[in-house]
């Protein structure tokens, strides 16, 4: 579990134009407001292992999916590089799982088709094995072979997320780009696909960047966690450090602020303000409007991702002050 | 003292020529006053169905076909469509997983408190608009005097979101029925929803259906959890009780399927299969094709059974003794 399979180095996504030629000319002069860009990625960078978990958490319109879609090659980084040392050979590295497969599979196509088009196309199989080749793969993900001709309609969500992923693996990818992948399906049937996910990534050495709001699902899955925050990573580490010993206090504040089973009559204290609009990003630290420990410095100064020390980073001018022994508890949930 | 609300025998039907589905079936329930009722079950299960059920908001195919909603002992089905609208937004409230649902998207936020507030009430300008402006204050949202001239596109959605609840609020109900309430929204300002919902269900002594397909959200709000599979209650009682030492095969299942925090990696206890479709349910226990402990005798459907003066549970061979149907 050592060899990189993708590094992404100062990845950055912008949005929205700088407006015709009128508007750039009256805007050097002043007359037109500057234009309104957004920032949706900004300045990523990480490394993938190859059989790893890498699980991507923030809150909504924080960057996940744009990241995701640029990592799976769906999408144009305006900035920074994605880097695969060693291409392998394969024709199609980089899949991509949706929320609602039902939305990226066609309705027109059979099952047998969705999935074994492209192994059809990029040569993976011969035509003779092509159906052998699509009901193993229905079969490894959980859909019963005899399903082939049916339409994706005639499926629950959970059985179209598994025809999703079936055509994802059919190409035989290293990574598998999971952008909110169980988070709407019922409990029951999400640990379901978890558990298939798991089985994959045992079998195959698959590497996965998983992608969800559910903090549960991705302490579950990943090894390492990568937390988002207005576009930019402000903590990123092993899965036990950031949810043991969070450094950032955004991470801290997503943390505690997830229900639990084990948490009863919880009394909910919860981090105070809204998402801030990324068209207009506070000043200096972007979380500094919510953040309870914010000072002068946080509101002038952007803080830069730190090395931790312990194999983490964090973006916190007062990151120390966090991890530190017998620190105060912060004032986020209790049971009462 | 009676309870807020106690349903009894409830069933919806959708009723078509072609067949006659029964969506909720033999339904009882009792809310009493300042309590927080978990309704949980996965999708399909009936919990939107239950909720507008008791608010008579369910359209034709769809009827209620049998049984009793009863708001402080009266039965509220027996109502006429008139006197039912007095009850509704005053008497019970409803907040929905869309916001948007209550909201109507091209008037001013403060135009919709007035309509809501002049529904039930006779108020003069200066008054509509001081209690406009503290039932936003009330819900957390900063500045309500300015909020009052924005449009509902304007807010973020977690604000959205306490607009509805602060218009639900309005005529103080002695009941609300939230549907998914936080479903769409962000860790962070769901935190901030529960926070306020549950004090004001202490200070006010609303009863509260909290309608959710999280166990862990209702784990941290209820004081009493009622666990719904194809249209029926499987398992209902205080929420230590059922979430510690569950009795329906189905609400263990579930409880299992959740990640444990701090237990990171491993395979999830999954349930197998998923909840068949209303057309097609098997004779007896709905539950029987997935459940491990399924006998012969599970063909005939059991009844909700007590298992002490607390909780009632609906199984041939629950997981706890003394509890058999
Ligand atoms: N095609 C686009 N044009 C303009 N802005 C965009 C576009 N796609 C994304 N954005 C903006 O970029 C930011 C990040 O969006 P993204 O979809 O990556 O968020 P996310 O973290 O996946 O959110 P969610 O949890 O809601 O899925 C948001 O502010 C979004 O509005
Ligand atoms: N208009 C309708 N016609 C027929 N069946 C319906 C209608 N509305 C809901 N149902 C069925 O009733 C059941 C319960 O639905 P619902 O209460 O929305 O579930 P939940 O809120 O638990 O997800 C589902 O099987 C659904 O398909
Ligand atoms: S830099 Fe300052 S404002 Fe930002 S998270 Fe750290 S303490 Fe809070
Ligand atoms: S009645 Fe039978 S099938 Fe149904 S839950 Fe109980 S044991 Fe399982
Ligand atoms: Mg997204
Ligand atoms: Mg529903």
């Amino acid at each position: 579990m050592s060899e990189t399979v993708l590094s992404v180095r100062n990845l950055g996504r912008r949005f929205g134009s700088e407006g015709d030629f009128v508007t750039r000319g009256l805007r050097r002069v002043g007359l037109a407001p500057p234009p309104a860009v957004v920032r949706a990625v900004e300045d990523v960078s990480f490394d993938l292992k190859k059989g790893e978990v890498l699980g991507v958490v923030g809150e909504s319109g924080c960057g996940k999916s744009t990241l995701g879609r640029m990592v799976a090659g769906l999408l144009d980084p305006t900035s920074g590089t994605i880097d695969r040392p060693d291409p392998g050979g394969k024709a199609l590295p980089m899949q991509m799982i949706f929320q609602d497969p039902f939305s990226s599979l066609n309705p027109r196509k059979r099952v047998k088709t969705l999935i074994g088009e492209a192994p059809r196309v990029h040569r993976l199989t011969s035509p003779a094995e092509a159906e052998s080749y699509v009901a193993e793969l229905m079969e490894r993900c959980g859909i019963d072979p005899s399903y082939a001709d049916r339409f994706p309609h005639a499926f629950s969500g959970g059985q179209r997320q598994r025809v999703g992923i079936a055509r994802a693996l059919a190409v035989q990818p290293e990574i598998l780009v999971c952008d909110e992948a169980v988070s709407a399906l019922d409990v029951s049937i999400q640990a379901q696909i978890v558990n298939l996910f798991m089985d994959l990534r045992d079998e195959f050495d698959l590497t996965y960047l998983f992608i969800s709001h559910d903090l549960g699902i991705v302490e579950h899955i990943s090894d390492r966690v990568l937390v988002m925050y207005l576009g930019r990573v402000v903590e990123m580490g092993s899965v036990d450090r950031i949810f043991d010993a969070p450094a950032h206090p955004y991470t801290r504040a997503l943390i505690e602020g997830v229900p639990r089973l084990d948490r009863r009559r919880t009394v909910y204290a919860p981090i105070k303000g809204d998402i801030p609009s990324p068209l207009n990003p506070p000043s200096g630290c972007a979380f500094h409007p919510r953040c309870p420990l914010a000072t002068d410095l946080c509101r002038a100064e952007r803080p830069d991702l730190r090395d931790m020390g312990d194999g983490r980073q964090a973006a916190c001018h007062h990151a120390e002050e966090l991890t530190k022994e017998g620190e105060p508890q912060w004032p986020a949930t209790q049971t009462g | 003292m009676t309870a807020v609300l106690e349903l009894r025998g409830l069933q919806t039907s959708f009723v078509t020529p072609a067949a006659t589905i029964h969506a909720l079936r033999d339904l009882s329930l009792t809310v009493q006053r300042g309590e927080i009722l978990g309704l949980v079950g996965e999708s399909g299960s009936g919990k939107s169905l239950t909720g507008f059920s008791i608010n008579r908001l369910i359209s034709p195919p769809g009827r209620v076909t049998e049984g009793e909603v009863r708001l402080h002992g009266q039965n509220i089905l027996a109502l006429s469509e008139p006197e039912m609208r007095g009850l509704r937004g005053r008497k019970i409230a409803m907040i929905s997983q869309d916001p948007m649902m209550t909201l109507n998207p091209v008037l001013r936020i403060g135009t919709q408190i007035r309509d809501a507030l002049l529904a039930h009430e006779k108020l003069d300008k200066a008054e509509v608009r001081r209690r406009a402006i503290a039932a936003l204050d009330e819900v957390g949202i900063p500045a309500p005097e300015d909020r009052l001239s924005a449009y509902p596109h304007q807010l973020s959605g977690g604000m959205r979101q306490r607009v509805a609840i602060a218009i639900a609020l309005l005529h103080q109900p002695d009941l609300i029925i939230a549907d998914e309430p936080t479903t769409a929204l962000d860790v962070t300002i769901q935190g901030q929803i529960l926070a306020l919902v549950q004090r004001l269900c202490r200070d006010r002594g609303t009863a509260l259906i909290w309608i959710s397909h999280d166990l862990a959200v209702v784990a941290g709000l209820a004081d009493r959890v009622a666990v719904m599979y194809a249209g029926r209650i499987v398992e209902e009682g205080p929420v230590d009780d059922i979430l510690d030492a569950p009795a329906h095969p189905y609400t263990q299942g579930l409880i299992a399927s959740v990640p444990v925090p701090g237990q990171r990696g491993g395979r999830l206890q999954q349930i197998p299969g998923r909840m068949p479709l209303l057309t097609d349910l098997p004779p007896g226990c709905a539950f029987a094709p997935r459940c491990p402990r399924a006998t012969e005798a599970c063909a005939t459907m059991p009844a909700l059974t007590p298992v002490n003066s607390t909780r009632a549970v609906r199984c041939v061979h629950p997981l706890i003794k003394g509890a058999e149907a």
